[in-house]
């Protein structure tokens, strides 16, 4: 299991987004949680499998038709291989 | 997604017209549904949607009992359950990535979609022995003005209006002397239906299938309230 922390800016419709990271992320079997939030940024964690974490990252990159990213940043708290 | 507005059981196709190993996409009341047969032949029928990125997967192809997007190749079993990601192959898929399923059921030569995974299989229509398939036809009419048409028209070789049983909400059987028709009405959305068509043994399936593409004229150009 990894976490990761990603933080998903741009043009964002806060609700719209945390309703899409939030079905990715149940779709995905991945445990999220939700952070710091504005029009300009999304801040979510993520635990679960690496290669399923990297799909939820790809879909939000792309985020719900309302929503543009124009970044995003990711930070490793922590690796498969670490747990 | 359900088809609750919609009998328990919605023809989808004549079972002949689906191999072995091949999807293809259908309608009803507006859901898109894809209609595949697994490397045994079993009929099955999801959303015709991938979970992944939405591609159709009646698009797809089956591969053995599984059913691929041709997307990016991700590979769902006959429970709609994903077990392959060509591009993670040994991940183990979580059971959260699966398809929406629907019970799917073949009789009396059609292929029928449950509303739900779990429609009463005991709601199908009863079987009926000895038929042969004519053809599928589809019209820009309602059911109701179908239903009004098939029961004003003469089948072939005879002048008269054929005699009319309703077998369930979407399923009627014309009999006109030695001919009997099988009609299944499948409702594809406003003023858009399939008619599914089989036929008794013997019956002059050509005749009938002219009979059918005429009716469809009729049922086209006629005025709704003439119908």
């Amino acid at each position: 299991m990894a976490e990761v922390a990603f933080v998903f800016s741009g043009d964002l419709a806060q609700a719209s987004f945390r309703g899409f990271a939030l079905h990715r992320a149940q779709r995905l079997d991945l445990r999220i949680d939700f952070g710091a939030a504005s029009d300009r940024f999304f801040d979510v964690t993520v635990v679960g499998d690496e290669a399923l974490i990297d799909m939820f990252e790809m879909a939000c990159s792309l985020g719900p038709y309302d929503c543009i990213i124009h970044d995003v940043t990711r930070r490793d708290i922590a690796s498969a291989s670490t747990n | 997604m359900t088809m609750t507005s919609q009998p328990t059981w919605s023809p989808v196709a004549l079972s002949n017209v689906i191999d072995p190993s091949t999807s293809t996409g259908a309608l009803v009341d507006g859901a898109e549904l894809v209609v595949w047969r697994d490397s045994s032949g079993k009929a099955h029928v999801w959303e015709d949607r991938c979970p992944h990125r939405g591609m159709r997967m009646s698009f797809g192809f089956v591969r053995g009992d599984h059913l691929a997007c041709l997307y990016h190749g991700w590979q769902y079993d006959t429970a709609g359950q994903c077990r392959h990601i060509p591009a993670h192959p040994q991940l183990e898929v979580p059971q959260t990535i699966r398809m929406q399923t629907f019970a799917a059921a073949e009789r009396n030569g059609i292929i029928w979609a449950g509303a739900t995974a779990d429609a009463d299989p005991t709601l199908l229509p009863a079987e009926i022995a000895g038929l042969v398939p004519v053809r599928s036809l589809y019209a820009d009419c309602t059911a109701a003005k179908a239903l009004k048409g098939l029961a004003a028209t003469p089948l072939p070789i005879s002048a008269d209006a054929p005699t009319v049983e309703a077998i369930t909400e979407n399923y009627i059987s014309l009999t006109a002397g030695p001919i009997r028709l099988l009609v299944a009405i499948q409702a594809l959305g406003k003023e858009k239906i399939a008619l599914h068509l089989m036929a008794n043994e013997g019956a002059p399936v050509a005749a009938l299938a002219r009979y059918a593409q005429a009716l469809r004229l009729t049922l086209e150009t006629a005025p709704a309230e003439a119908a």
